[in-house]
């Protein structure tokens, strides 16, 4: 599928909270070698290895569709010898190009419930389980760069079945780039996954009919016994739609 | 380096433990390195320093020893908007377990704490000050001798974050007066793993444990427990020893150098690195201008208008092999203050030159052509 067809399909895909609107109509490809196409920031100059222009991303659904293996471990590692096969100057070209064909969040998912904790740049992230049992997930940032991950991350992932996002391991990310498979907070590629994982492993929960509330990261006990979730990341999970988190107090053994 | 490697392959063995020669030696290394660092900081008694993991476990112990057997319901901690999480978060949690509260100094239009406002804080609930001696975001300085001046007066401990100041200039524990001062081996050309806390010795010998089990015990019973005297009480389990001594070994390097010599480079690079990288179009630098302060640190913490400091960052990396920070530099507080998200931070060391500032530069405007042409 083209990024203008993926563009257009995006909105269909996500929750009716989510606000999708495409910054531009994206032509067949956004990157045309006559040097055209509509670009939010004007022209852009794009390299590769071979052509000038990035091919478009495609979506582990969409290459099913066309009975493609879809498997999203072989998605990424397809984008690792795509990303080797371009010189190291012309990478960040093409993390850019993908950020600029990736939709924009509107604000309404623009929030904190959303926020991918750990990256050096605010990343938002949207999962959720469609009608067909598939992953359906959507991002943006701050940082171009980091929507650049993004939109690889998506490319691989959305479309995919629960269980295959969460069989992609960390590891799988390391032909991508330097620590790209490390955990850690400075890791936007393995920060993103493990919330599209959190997001999968939600999913699964709630088809098996259990609380899609997951391992709580920070609990305050007080005095009198009673646990609340404090700080911003505690009190967005909370809230977070997908999650029906319970509280429970029990009594502080003194 | 060299000294870190004869440690482990030479006389590789526990301290203040073992009678026999290799052991021996271990402990006089480890404890010749205490002494330096004393001297280093001009502690009264060497007994004064503590080695600790680095500054945060540092204040770790300060908080939790001190903190918890000393603060109740009512008290109040004084600390800026500017403090690292290192220097604020133990003491939300002795804030959560005691009910003291936590008061914030905030900036003046220069963006340095206000001081003015600091000394409207303290009061005779004021138990404890915890502040930087120089911001690792802002780069500005603390009057720390005044600040002991002003909290003694309403009874209060001192608290002082070196770690941007002891490897730049030279910081002289008994002239600031603080009660307890910490720093990092890493800031400072030494390992990783290994820092100190300073504190006046009968401060120390009143706290109680922060961690419990070997080294810091006298005796041990089935119900009970006598500690040693400092440092050692604070000092539980094998230490990082080949860490240690490699922070004596830093200390002899820095202190052949001369830390006046580097205080006085470091300064002129400072103000160098301020104008170069102001005179580059839409660049936003955080913290006092040098024309307005006695000193500004050779650090910057700076954003570029429309571009995203961790996009800068990576370019910078990425095409020209500058390495800068970028992110909240573990601020957030501080941050959140100034109104922004994030910021690039480019700092610099007395290992660093002009020339290389310039290189920065250069780098800076051709990543910011380069993500501003692709946007």
């Amino acid at each position: 599928m083209d990024v203008s067809s993926l563009a257009a399909a995006l909105p269909s895909l996500v929750a009716p909270t989510m606000n999708l609107k495409p910054r531009l109509a994206f032509p067949l490809h956004p990157f045309s070698a006559r040097g055209g196409g509509a670009h939010p920031r004007g022209s852009v100059a794009v390299g590769c290895a071979h052509s000038n222009v990035p091919p478009p991303l495609r979506r582990a659904a969409d290459e099913e569709d066309q009975g493609e293996d879809a498997d999203p471990r072989l998605r990424l590692h397809r984008l690792a010898e795509e990303f080797r096969a371009v010189p190291e100057a012309g990478r960040a070209r093409r993390l850019l190009a993908y950020a600029a064909a990736l939709p924009r969040l509107g604000d309404a998912d623009r929030v904190a419930a959303n926020r991918v904790m750990g990256c050096v740049a605010q990343v938002w992230l949207v999962g959720r389980c469609d009608g067909a049992g598939r992953m359906r997930f959507a991002a943006d940032s701050d940082s171009e760069l980091s929507r650049g991950y993004c939109a690889c991350l998506i490319s691989a992932l959305d479309g995919a079945h629960p269980d295959e996002v969460l069989d992609v391991d960390p590891a799988d990310l390391a032909p991508l780039g330097v620590a790209a498979g490390t955990r850690s907070r400075a890791s936007t590629w393995h920060n993103v996954l493990v919330g599209m994982q959190k997001r999968a492993r939600a999913a699964i929960a709630v088809r098996e009919g259990r609380s899609p509330a997951g391992s709580f990261p920070s609990l305050v006990i007080g005095r009198d016994g009673t646990v609340r979730a404090q700080g911003s990341y505690a009190e967005a999970q909370v809230s977070s739609p997908p999650l029906q988190f319970c509280l429970f107090s029990f009594r502080c053994l003194d | 380096m060299k000294t870190l490697d004869e440690y482990y392959r030479s006389y590789n063995s526990n301290v203040h433990r073992g009678i026999h020669v290799l052991s021996a030696k271990a402990t006089e290394a480890y404890e010749g390195a205490r002494t330096k660092v004393a001297n280093f900081v001009n502690a009264a008694d060497s007994r004064e320093i503590v080695f600790t993991r680095n500054a945060t476990e540092a204040i770790n112990l300060v908080a939790y020893s001190w903190g918890l057997s000393n603060l109740k319901q009512g008290d109040e901690i004084v600390l800026t908007v500017a403090e690292h999480h290192s220097a604020i978060v133990p003491w939300q949690f002795v804030s959560q377990k005691t009910g003291a509260t936590l008061k914030y100094v905030g900036l003046t239009k220069e963006e340095v704490p206000d001081i003015e406002q600091f000394k409207g804080l303290l009061s005779n609930k004021t138990k404890i000050v915890v502040v930087h001696h120089v911001s690792n975001v802002l780069g500005s300085m603390l009057p720390i001798e005044d600040i002991v001046t002003w909290s003694n007066r309403v009874g209060a401990k001192v608290l002082v974050d070196a770690c941007q100041s002891v490897p730049h200039m030279p910081v002289d524990v008994q002239k600031l007066g603080a009660d307890f001062l910490v720093a990092s081996s890493h800031k400072m050309c030494g390992p990783t793993g290994v820092g100190f806390l300073h504190g006046k010795l009968d401060i120390l010998s009143s706290m109680e444990p922060f961690l419990g089990g070997g080294e810091m015990i006298a005796d041990v019973f089935q119900d009970k427990s006598t500690y040693a005297e400092p440092p050692s009480r604070f000092e539980a389990g094998t230490p990082a020893i080949g860490e240690a001594i490699g922070l004596g070994a830093a200390i002899d390097y820095l202190s052949q150098i001369g830390m006046q010599k580097i205080h006085e480079y470091e300064k002129e690079l400072a103000t160098y690195l301020y104008e170069s990288l102001i005179s580059v179009p839409n660049v936003r630098i955080y913290g006092p201008a040098p024309c307005k302060t006695d000193h500004r640190a050779p650090l910057c913490s700076f954003n570029v208008e429309n571009v995203h400091p961790t996009d800068i960052a990576e370019i910078l990396d990425l095409q020209h092999g500058v390495a800068i920070r970028s992110g909240h530099h573990c601020a957030q507080i501080l941050h959140r203050t100034l109104g922004i998200n994030a910021s690039a931070r480019a700092s610099l060391h007395f290992y660093n030159t002009k020339e290389e500032v310039d290189v920065f530069v250069h780098a800076l405007k051709s990543s910011i052509d380069f993500l501003t042409s692709e946007l």
